[in-house]
C-alpha cells in the first residue's frame, strides 16, 4: 500500500517538475519572438521595415557579380496595395515574380520596374531565371 | 534559354514559388502550450497497462480491392505523366505538378483515409512475384530511406527540381532499382524497398482502414494501427528522413538561409545538400540521445527501433503543415493543366488564417498522437516502477520536435 502511495507521490512530483520545465521552455520561446522579425527583414529598404502604413511597398535591388544587394529579404505588403520592384542587373537576365507570374527582361545596367497590385496572399519569390538568384520575397497578408 | 523549365531555382516544395506566411505569434504559443499541457497530463493520467493490440485489433472487412485493374490504371497514369514530362511544353507543363503535388503530396491524405493505398496501386506489383533469394532481414527499410532521401533531395535541393531532365533521371534510377529489387526478391522487396510504398504504408498505419500481414483489410482504431508497425532496421532512418526533410523544407526559403545559399562558396546544391543532411542528422541524433536516456532510466536496452512508430504521427503532422496549401492551390493547377481545362487557379481559395489553423492543428494533433503511442509502448516495455520517469526523455524529444515544427512555421 505504502509503495503505491509513494509511487503516486513520485508521479505528482515528476509532473510538477516537468510542468515547470515546460513553463520555462514557453518563456524561452516567447523571448525569441522579436528576433524572427529582424531575421525576416534584412533585405528591405528602410521605409518598408519601419512600416509607415501609408508607405508604398517598394524595393530597389541591384545584381552585380552574381551577388544581390541588398541581400535577399522580405518585402512586407498589405493585401490589395500596389507594389513596385526595381531591378538592375549587370548581365542580361529575366526576372520573375512567382505566383503573380510576372516576367521582365533585364538588360545589362538598365533598371526595370515591375508594378503589380498585391491581391494574392502568401510569400512569393522574386527570382532571376538565368542566374537563379532569389532577389526578395514578397509577403502579402 | 529559360525554355528548359517554366519554374526554376530554389523553390519551396520543388514547384511553384509560393510559400505560406508565418503563422501569427498567438497560434504558435497556443500550439506549444497545448502540446505541453497534453504531454504532462498524459504522463500523469494515462493508463498504467498497455491498451493497444496492434495487428490483433480491429474488425476484418469482407472487401477485396480490385488490385490488378487499379495497378493497370496507375501504369496508364504513369505513362501519361511521363508523356507530359518528355513531350510537354516548357511553360505550363503538367508533369512536375502531377509528380510533386498530386502524387507525392496527394499520397498523404489518400493514405491517411484509405490505408496503404500505394500497395494496391503500385504498378511494380504487376510483375510476377518469383523471388530468387529471400529478402535479407538486415536490409529492412534502408532502401526506402535512401529512396526517400533521394526524392527529398530532388524536390528541395536539386538545381532544377521541375526540369524534365531531373525528373527523368530520378524516374530512371527509381524504376531500375524497383525492377531489379522485384526480380531478385519478389514483392517482399516492394513493401520494404519502394520508397513510395513505404511512405504510403507508414502513413496508412494511422488510417482507420488497415491491412494485416496476411493481407486481410481491417477497420481498426488508428492507435492499434500505429502499434502494429513492426520495428525493423532502417525504420528510424526512414522516419528521420521524412521529419528532417520536411523540417529543411521549412527553413530552406527563409531569407537567412537563402542568403547563405546564394553567397556561399560551396554553391547552392552543395550547401543545400549539407543543410538537408544536417537537418536529418539533427533529428536522428536527438532521437538517439533521448531514447538512450529513456533506456537508462527505464532499465531496458535497445529501445530506439521500438519507438519509431511514435514519430510517424509527428512526421505526418509536419507533412500536412507544410503541404496543405500546396495541395489545395497547386493541386488545382495540376488538374487544370493535365486535363487541359479552361479554368484558372484560385490562389486565394484558403485564407492565411485557415492555413495557419490547419498547420498548428496538424502539428499539435501529431504530437498528441505520438505522445499517446509512446506512453502505451513505455508501460509495456519499461520496468513498471520506472515507466513514468522513463517516459520523460521521450516527451522532451517530442516537445523539441513540436516546438521546432511550430518555430519553423512561425519564423
Amino acid at each position: 500500500m505504502s509503495a503505491r502511495v509513494s509511487a503516486r507521490v513520485r508521479r505528482v512530483v515528476v509532473v510538477v517538475a516537468w510542468a515547470s520545465v515546460g513553463a520555462l521552455v514557453c518563456t524561452v520561446v516567447a523571448g525569441c519572438g522579436p528576433l524572427s522579425q529582424t531575421h525576416h527583414n534584412p533585405g528591405n529598404s528602410h521605409e518598408v521595415s519601419t512600416g509607415r502604413p501609408s508607405a508604398r511597398p517598394n524595393a530597389e535591388i541591384t545584381i552585380a557579380g552574381g551577388k544581390v544587394s541588398p541581400p535577399s529579404g522580405w518585402l512586407e505588403v498589405t493585401k490589395g496595395r500596389p507594389v513596385s520592384i526595381t531591378v538592375t542587373s549587370d548581365v542580361a537576365d529575366e526576372v520573375h515574380v512567382h505566383g503573380y507570374d510576372l516576367k521582365a527582361e533585364l538588360r545589362p545596367g538598365e533598371p526595370v520596374t515591375l508594378r503589380f497590385t498585391a491581391d494574392l496572399t502568401g510569400v512569393f519569390q522574386v527570382e532571376t531565371h538565368r542566374s537563379k538568384l532569389v532577389l526578395t520575397q514578397v509577403a502579402v497578408r | 534559354m529559360t525554355g528548359a523549365t517554366g519554374t526554376a531555382g530554389v523553390l519551396a516544395h520543388g514547384i511553384g514559388g509560393r510559400s505560406d506566411l508565418p503563422i501569427p505569434l498567438f497560434y504558435a504559443y497556443a500550439g506549444a502550450f497545448a502540446a505541453l499541457v497534453v504531454s504532462f497530463l498524459a504522463l500523469g493520467l494515462l493508463w498504467a497497462d498497455s491498451r493497444f493490440h496492434g495487428d490483433r485489433a480491429g474488425r476484418v472487412l469482407p472487401l477485396r480491392p480490385p488490385a490488378r485493374p487499379s495497378r493497370v490504371l496507375t501504369l496508364l497514369a504513369v505513362a501519361y505523366t511521363l508523356g507530359w514530362v518528355v513531350a510537354g511544353p516548357a511553360d505550363g507543363n503538367a508533369g512536375p505538378y502531377l509528380v510533386y503535388v498530386l502524387f507525392w503530396v496527394g499520397l498523404v491524405p489518400a493514405s491517411l483515409l484509405f490505408g496503404p493505398v500505394w500497395r494496391v496501386l503500385n504498378p511494380f506489383r504487376l510483375l510476377p512475384d518469383r523471388p530468387r533469394a529471400p529478402l535479407p532481414p538486415r536490409l529492412g527499410y534502408w532502401p526506402a530511406a535512401v529512396g526517400l532521401l533521394a526524392f527529398t533531395w530532388m524536390e528541395l535541393v536539386a538545381p532544377e527540381p521541375a526540369a524534365p531532365a531531373t525528373l527523368l533521371v530520378f524516374c530512371g534510377l527509381y524504376g531500375t532499382a524497383q525492377l531489379a529489387g522485384t526480380l531478385v526478391y519478389g514483392h517482399a522487396w516492394l513493401s520494404r524497398g519502394d520508397p513510395f510504398e513505404v511512405y504510403s504504408t507508414l502513413i496508412g498505419h494511422l488510417s482507420p482502414l488497415g491491412r494485416r500481414p496476411d493481407g486481410k483489410p481491417v477497420l481498426r482504431n488508428p492507435f492499434d494501427g500505429l502499434d502494429a508497425l513492426e520495428p525493423a532496421p532502417g525504420l528510424v532512418a526512414t522516419v528521420c528522413v521524412l521529419l528532417g526533410g520536411t523540417g529543411y523544407d521549412g527553413f530552406s526559403s527563409s531569407p537567412a538561409w537563402l542568403n547563405v545559399l546564394q553567397s556561399g562558396s560551396l554553391g547552392k546544391a552543395g550547401l543545400g545538400t549539407l543543410g538537408l543532411l544536417g537537418a536529418i542528422a539533427g533529428v536522428a541524433v536527438l532521437y538517439g540521445a533521448c531514447l538512450g536516456l529513456a533506456g537508462l532510466i527505464g532499465g531496458t536496452r535497445g529501445l530506439a527501433p521500438r519507438f519509431a512508430h511514435s514519430l510517424v504521427p509527428i512526421a505526418i503532422g509536419y507533412l500536412i503543415a507544410h503541404y496543405f496549401s500546396l495541395l489545395v492551390i497547386e493541386g488545382q493547377r495540376a488538374i487544370i493543366l493535365s486535363l487541359g481545362l479552361d479554368a484558372s487557379v484560385d490562389q486565394n481559395v484558403v485564407s492565411p488564417a485557415t492555413i495557419a489553423t490547419v498547420q498548428v492543428l496538424a502539428i499539435v494533433i501529431g504530437h498528441v498522437v505520438g505522445v499517446v503511442a509512446a506512453h502505451d509502448r513505455s508501460v509495456r516495455l519499461l520496468r513498471p516502477d520506472r515507466a513514468v520517469a522513463g517516459q520523460i526523455p521521450l516527451f522532451v524529444l517530442m516537445i523539441c520536435y513540436t516546438i521546432g515544427g511550430l518555430t519553423l512555421l512561425f519564423a
